[in-house]
């Protein structure tokens, strides 16, 4: 299976890679052409998130469960892949969703920084997916100079993951206070 | 369509968002890995350290030097101390340093000539069995000594560093090969050669410790460099100082060891020649110390290992050298060099009060006789090696509670490879393997840990996604 998970990762780094330059630009430019490019956004997106989600389970059964949940490497891989589809998945909602109100006032720029965290993202889980396939790569270096020895487990203490519980609670009843006082 | 609040709206979520994000970056890794005496836990401060090693050899004896870093040279081991009218022991292997520093530095080195095929590829790994002596789950000392023939005839009391093929299972400690067999694979070098240098047991008389791994770890034939001088019935030492040989000293005085007043031109170590048998009508003070540790001539091949020189810590290094003949004579417990030949070794380095397990290894090592190698032994004529080779420089690294069956097990995802025969440096750093062995020894609760971050994270975003979808409003209200 690992063959078919390298094979299938191809689509979606390529299809959110093309997916980041065409909201970068948007983002800096509301020229004709780049408004025509992004066009094809939301399909990029769609594509993405179906062939980021057939490489994700391609993914799971390249080892058995118990060596993914005992390997740091793959536990972190893992996590970074999840997460990575998680982000490309919300910008194309967003963006579905949005229409071009995504480009209107603030939003181009969270667009952009959605997608810059994304790339960002997919850019780890290839690096440690490099070191599972035997190509390790110096990425690791700079995220280790930035704090984090990637091969330890990426995890976080229990009043952590109450903040982090807490804050998409909060997030998501900001959404909702947000909107009804901006339409009062 | 109010926009400013809007705006004010997003930026509020997007700064919950970043504020959770730089939260998590800041905190991550932490809660979990902490020293645990009852599980048998102590995590090294340094995961990794050098070790540098030049080997050379003249036809008849070879020669290995070694030099690693240790902050303070520790020369004591297991001390006997009165106490009140008793004597207590000092200086019990515990998880990670021995508080009181009474804790002899060691080198060591596993030497293989090519029967033990495993241990080219992986190492000392290959040795580290079943519910070894002190991992969270070792095997009982009662349960060991109940073994027909680890416990009843090999007197072992512990689980203790072993060959893969000594065992039917290499997932259960206890499933070892009949003796016949056992003895063939010895005759077939189906071993370990273990040369065990120690600081205080028994470098001060200029000689090593010579091992053998193959069932379990033994003593080479003949008889040891050093003995246990503790009186188990009487509960006192059985030797003691011999005042007409020691400047008139019957004991050594605890403040003396408290303070590391002693060095290496000084009497911190039991020698058979200048001791007696205990004397219980002596005026024993509180603080008077007896080495529990004999320091003796040897015999036979357990002796076969000398010092060359003088063994010595300066300047913050250790400098260690040891020779042996090339051939003993005593093929069942060592390795024969020769020359035009190639071998596998490795190394490990105790240091820091630290004992049992608590060590740092390196991977294996490939040393050549005139061979291409790792590490080439020079060969020379005349007193000694010159020594002027450079150093081959060598990564330790802790090994945590890493075993041979779980590295075999599907819990690990490189199995197949080891299946395969890939070597564990094709796929592994030294700082990574010591990483995966302290992970390893928290391995239940990390994967908890991992499971819940995985989760917040995606709750994380997918909170950060409802606010977004609902702040961009539909398509009806949009306007």
């Amino acid at each position: 299976m690992s063959a078919y998970h390298v094979m299938l990762v191809h689509f979606p780094i390529a299809l959110w890679t093309t997916a980041f330059l065409i909201i970068l630009a948007r983002a800096l430019s509301d020229a004709p052409a780049v408004r025509a490019a992004e066009g094809a956004l939301t399909p990029l997106l769609a594509l993405g998130a179906l062939s980021g989600a057939a490489a994700f389970v391609a993914g799971l059964l390249v080892w058995p469960p118990e060596a993914v949940a005992s390997s740091p490497l793959v536990r972190n891989h893992l996590l970074l892949a999840g997460w990575s589809l998680a982000y490309w998945t919300l910008l194309w909602l967003v963006r579905w969703r949005g229409g071009e109100r995504v480009w209107q006032g603030a939003f181009r720029w969270v667009m952009l920084g959605l997608a810059a965290l994304g790339v960002g993202l997919q850019t780890l889980t290839g690096t440690i997916g490099g070191y599972l396939a035997g190509n390790p790569s110096a990425v690791s270096e700079i995220v280790r100079r930035l704090g984090w020895e990637v091969f330890t487990t990426f995890y976080l203490p229990d009043w952590v993951l109450v903040v982090l519980v807490v804050s998409a609670l909060v997030l998501a009843g900001l959404g909702v206070v947000g909107r009804r006082q901006a339409v009062q | 369509m109010n926009a400013p609040s809007l705006t004010r709206s997003l930026a509020a979520a997007v700064g919950l968002f970043l504020a959770a994000l730089l939260l998590s970056w800041m905190f991550h890794g932490t809660g979990v890995v902490r020293n645990d005496p009852k599980r048998n836990i102590h995590i090294p401060e340094e995961l990794t350290m050098p070790l540098q090693v030049k080997a050379a050899f003249d036809g008849e004896k070879i020669f290995f030097r070694y030099r690693w870093p240790a902050r303070e040279p520790r020369i004591y081991h297991d001390m006997l101390r009165y106490e009140g009218g008793k004597w207590v022991r000092i200086g019990r292997s515990v998880p990670g340093p021995q508080p009181e520093h009474i804790y002899e530095d060691r080198v060591t080195m596993l030497v293989d000539d090519g029967a033990v095929p495993e241990f080219e590829r992986y190492g000392g790994y290959i040795t580290i069995g079943d519910r070894m002596r002190f991992f969270t789950d070792e095997a009982s000392k009662k349960e060991v000594e109940a073994h027909p023939y680890l416990g009843k005839t090999a007197k072992q009391e512990e689980v203790r560093k072993h060959l893969p093929e000594t065992r039917t299972d290499i997932a259960d400690w206890s499933s070892v090969i009949p003796q016949d067999k056992l003895a063939a694979q010895r005759k077939a070098g189906y071993f370990l050669d273990l040369w065990h240098w120690r600081a205080h047991r028994s470098n001060p008389i200029g000689a090593s410790d010579d091992e053998v791994i193959a069932e379990a770890r033994f003593g080479d034939k003949g008889r040891g460099v050093f003995t246990n001088n503790w009186d188990a019935k009487l509960a006192r030492p059985q030797l003691m100082f011999d005042p007409e040989k020691t400047g008139g000293r019957y004991a050594l005085r605890w403040e003396d060891l408290a303070e590391r007043k002693l060095g290496f031109d000084d009497l911190y170590y039991l020698r058979e020649d200048q001791a007696k048998p205990f004397d219980p009508g002596h005026a024993w003070k509180d603080g008077d110390v007896i080495p529990q540790r004999l320091l003796r001539a040897g015999d036979g091949s357990h002796a076969d290992i000398k010092v060359h020189g003088n063994a010595r810590w300066k300047d913050g290094y250790w400098d260690v050298t040891l020779v042996r003949a090339m051939d003993t004579g005593n093929p069942l417990d060592d390795k024969m060099f020769m020359d035009r030949r190639a071998y596998t070794i490795a190394f490990a380095v105790h240091r820091d009060a630290t004992g049992s397990r608590w060590h740092y290894v390196s991977l294996p090592v490939r040393l050549g006789l005139n061979r291409d190698a790792d590490l080439k032994a020079v060969q020379f004529a005349g007193d000694g090696p010159k020594w002027e080779q450079a150093w081959h420089e060598v990564k330790l690294f802790y090994p945590g509670q890493v075993s041979w069956p779980m590295l075999n097990s599907r819990k690990h995802a490189g199995a197949e490879k080891i299946k395969q025969g890939v070597p564990v440096k094709f796929r592994h750093s030294e700082a990574q393997l010591a990483h995966y062995g302290v992970e390893m020894e928290f391995n239940d609760a990390i994967i908890r840990q991992w499971r819940l971050t995985l989760v917040a994270g995606l709750l994380l975003i997918a909170g950060f996604g409802v606010a977004l979808l609902v702040l961009l409003g539909n398509k009806r209200n949009a306007s």
